[in-house]
């Protein structure tokens, strides 16, 4: 928001941009510790695994287009199908919704100046980075992955994958778990304790109970999957006996691990998308969120609930009728919650007045797609269907719907909707609808006929398949509305990318309710000049208080700008507390993910002493960190 | 702020014991450090409570556990050890305690007489593992292999605690009970807690078929 101010506040803006600003150059970004050069270093990060993702889905669907297909070799397919899973799950939605969207909009949501460790913020990044890396580096050397994303064994122990493919499966997934867990650490201390004052719980954005939800989701789901992945790497490396059901192991142990963490992450991948979509909505219907206390209750809800389904990823496995049964009803508890965010949404939209422009009309999409997916997940909830179609191109539907209707089509908006916050230019808006419209027909013809196809017998993961089954129009019109997707998709970026250069330097069209809103775009290194205050859930809209801050920056007052600091406040009232010193620029974190890099790269490899003596190095790389006594 | 500086604590100017205890007392909140700990914790719980979930579905899904030519775990040396490990929670807390009263070097000592005892107490565990490894390995069977993950990670976490003690020790007492290291001390403390209760978890899962 472009505001006019007086030489003295512009003295005092002055002094707090040489307090907060960080080294120019390619040092200045790697050693960064500011929470929007995070933000973005993940976005784009994020996006170019997106790219990779989205190319070797191109290539599935390229192969798939006919019958008999050559397009990939049965190896080569094995390995790109199971690259695409792990690509869009691990190293794009969560990291792209947490990693960039969370980290860049969370402390600027809440009136915060960071993250509440910077440190630890960047070394969850190089760490993503580095675990991202790591896995890509196998596909590059012909050795990616190729048990699919949920990697079950017998299928990914040594006897039938003997090469190290699926060990770059194992450690990267403990390798990028580390990132996820620190990650979500530090955005439930910094919701916890960073808020501005008089941001109470009760007035804390729908976004930020949404990232909460999913800070403590990763916290409580990741360790099943490193147990998991751990005891593969032991079976499969050590000699060790987990999934081994001749001695006493049990195959099922590892579909039980990476499902109890498996179902929460779909919760995961969802629940930031549903905070992108209570930001949104409210700012193109110009009224606030309906039922506002029951959606935050909601979204809790949703990732509570999610901890108690994992079983109806396997009611083909043999359970007894009672453990299946049980786990069906918990599953449709789940629609509840859900409903209410729905509901809320819809009632949102319906009672405001809807200025119908490209973020909302994504959200509107995904509105369409949550719907869709929700109800074939309903479907599979029903445990006869479940088993009819079990591993059928049906539950691909399913999942793409929930996954790339539902939670893909808000970033996409997000990244419209905050575009002109990041970069203080506005996008195109005419070929924004259009890429709106490619990419939401794109998606309905390329996953709406694998419910058909599903039924009709397609079994997922088939590299091809012969003529006459009855399946081969359904796969073509499947991957010509593939190419329109990825057209949709390419034209997003196109539009974003020539309006960074060309786009107008204006306000945002729209008026925000949240506070990222109050500060200048793109936001200044110290956010806020004014630390502000806070007393509705739509600070934006409180005139009053934003007009109040600016008397105070007149007169000097709430500006920390004796110091590289930032307020702490309690964690229910939001009552100041403390002014906490923060670290500036670091080197330690990248170097600290990069001996941890060649930890794990000398584990694939079984070079234990060298992947001890990188540990070491990354061991002593925590002792530098110590050095200056600031938050982590 | 320049407004409230007068009423809100500069935490990194408490950089002297008294100080920062002054600090440490005012607070109406945790500090993030706390809070950073904590959740830390409740993530390695969760870790050690999918380990001790996997041990008992691989038990109940056997049957005979531990398989023939295993013999049951004695009771007697882990769980004395264990018992000494128990001990030193109440010197954690009497060090934490001293650190929130100011009193540098009283912390120092209780944590010192803490560590000493966390070492034996490793040293102990790593003699235990030598003489069960005669017996099994984890290469054997999947009750080896679970049962030595589960000694292993406890007695990893052990170690990482150890470690933890003799920075938190060293920057104590060459550079102060400054506010930054008071809370180190507090998170150390709550470290042990945790790590002994896991610890106590673990011992009652691999000693329960002799129980």
């Amino acid at each position: 928001m472009a505001t006019t101010v007086s030489p003295r506040a512009k003295q005092y803006t002055d002094e707090l941009d040489r307090l907060w600003t960080e080294r120019p150059g390619v040092l200045g970004w790697l050693t960064t510790t500011d929470h929007k050069r995070i933000g973005i270093m993940y976005f784009f990060t994020t996006l170019a695994f997106f790219g990779a993702g989205g190319v070797e889905a191109l290539l599935i669907r390229s192969q798939l287009i006919g019958p008999n297909g050559h397009v990939l070799s049965p190896q080569a397919y094995d390995e790109v199908f199971t690259m695409h899973g792990i690509t869009m799950i691990f190293l794009f939605v969560i990291p792209m919704t947490t990693g960039a969207f969370g980290n860049y909009l969370i402390p600027l949501m809440i009136g915060a100046r960071d993250m509440a460790f910077p440190r630890l913020n960047a070394l969850s990044f190089w760490i993503f980075l580095g675990s991202g890396l790591f896995m890509y580096a196998a596909l590059l050397q012909g050795h990616a992955p190729n048990a699919g994303w949920f990697d079950y064994v017998p299928l990914a122990s040594k006897q039938f994958d003997p090469g190290n493919n699926i060990d770059y499966y194992g450690y990267g997934l403990i390798f990028n778990g580390i990132s996820s867990t620190i990650a979500s650490i530090n955005f439930i201390v910094t919701i916890f304790k960073l808020r501005a004052p008089g941001m109470s719980l009760n007035r804390m954005p729908l976004f930020c109970f949404a990232f909460l939800a999913v800070a403590f989701a990763l916290l409580f789901a990741l360790p099943s999957l490193s147990v998991a992945a751990l005891f593969l790497e032991l079976d499969r490396q050590l000699g060790f006996h987990f999934y081994d059901a001749a001695f006493g192991g049990a195959p099922l142990l590892w579909q039980n691990l990476f499902w109890i963490f498996g179902h929460p992450e779909v919760y995961i991948i969802i629940l930031p998308a549903f905070g992108i979509a209570t930001s949104i909505i409210p700012a193109f219907v110009h009224r606030r969120m309906v039922f506002f206390p029951l959606v935050a209750l909601a979204e809790i809800l949703v990732a509570f609930l999610g901890f108690g389904v994992w079983v109806h990823h396997m009611f083909t496995v043999g359970f007894s009728t009672l453990t299946t049964v049980y786990f069906a009803a918990a599953s449709l508890i789940i629609v509840i919650p859900s409903a209410i965010q729905l509901f809320a949404w819809i009632a949102t939209i319906v009672t405001g007045t809807p200025d119908f422009q490209t973020p909302l009309l994504f959200i509107i999409g995904f509105i369409v797609y949550f719907i869709i997916g929700g109800l074939s997940g309903i479907t599979v909830a029903a445990i006869p269907f479940d088993q009819q179609v079990h591993d059928s191109y049906y539950i691909i539907a399913h999942f793409h719907f929930v996954i790339f209707g539902a939670a893909v089509f808000p970033i996409l908006g997000g990244m419209y909707f905050w575009f002109p916050k990041v970069t203080g230019r506005v996008y195109h808006e005419l070929t924004g609808k259009v890429s709106f419209w490619l990419t939401f027909a794109g998606t309905f013809i390329t996953f709406f006929p694998m419910h058909i196809v599903g039924i009709l017998g397609m079994p997922r993961r088939n590299y091809t398949y012969p003529p006459d089954m009855g399946w081969t129009l359904l796969n073509f019109i499947e991957s010509i509305g593939s190419y329109l997707l990825a057209a949709g998709l390419i034209l997003i970026v196109a539009n974003l990318a020539i309006s960074y250069f060309r786009g107008p330097r204006t306000d945002p069209p729209f008026e925000g309710d949240t506070l990222e809103w109050a500060t200048s775009s793109p936001p200044p290194p110290y956010n806020f000049a004014v630390i502000p205050t806070v007393r509705s859930p739509y600070p934006m809209w409180d005139k009053e208080d934003r007009e109040r801050d600016n008397q105070r920056l007149e007169r000097g007052e709430g500006l920390l700008n004796l110091e590289h600091a930032t307020p702490a406040t309690t964690v229910q009232d939001a009552q100041l507390d403390e002014i906490l010193s923060m670290p500036s620029h670091s080197p330690w974190p990248p170097l600290t993910a990069l001996a941890l890099t060649g930890v794990f790269a000398m584990l694939v490899m079984q070079h234990y002493w060298i992947a001890f003596g990188f540990l070491v190095v990354g061991g002593l790389t925590l002792l530098g960190w110590h050095q200056n006594e600031e938050q982590a | 702020m320049t407004d409230a500086a007068g009423q809100v604590p500069r935490s990194a100017h408490a950089e002297r014991s008294r100080a920062a205890a002054a600090v440490d007392r005012s607070r109406a909140a945790q500090p993030s450090g706390w809070w950073g700990m904590a959740l830390f914790l409740c993530s390695e719980a969760t870790l050690f409570g999918t380990l001790i979930g996997s041990y008992f579905y691989l038990n109940f899904g056997s049957h005979r556990w531990p398989p023939a030519g295993i013999t049951p775990p004695e009771i007697p040396g882990p769980a004395i050890s264990t018992a000494v490990l128990v001990g030193t929670v109440p010197l954690m807390v009497l060090g934490a305690a001293a650190a929130r009263r100011g009193r540098r070097w009283s912390a120092v000592r209780w944590i010192v007489a803490a560590f000493v005892i966390q070492i034996a107490y490793l040293a102990t565990q790593v003699l235990l593992i030598r003489h069960d490894l005669l017996d099994f390995t984890p290469q054997g069977t999947a009750y080896g292999s679970i049962y030595f993950t589960l000694l292993f990670a406890d007695h990893a976490h052990v170690l990482l605690g150890l470690l933890l003690n003799g920075a938190v020790l060293y920057k104590v007492a060459r550079h102060g009970l400054t506010n930054y290291w008071l809370i180190g001390v507090r998170g150390l403390a709550l470290y042990w807690y945790v790590v002994v209760g896991i610890t106590v978890a673990v011992l009652f899962t691999v000693l329960s078929p002799s129980l």
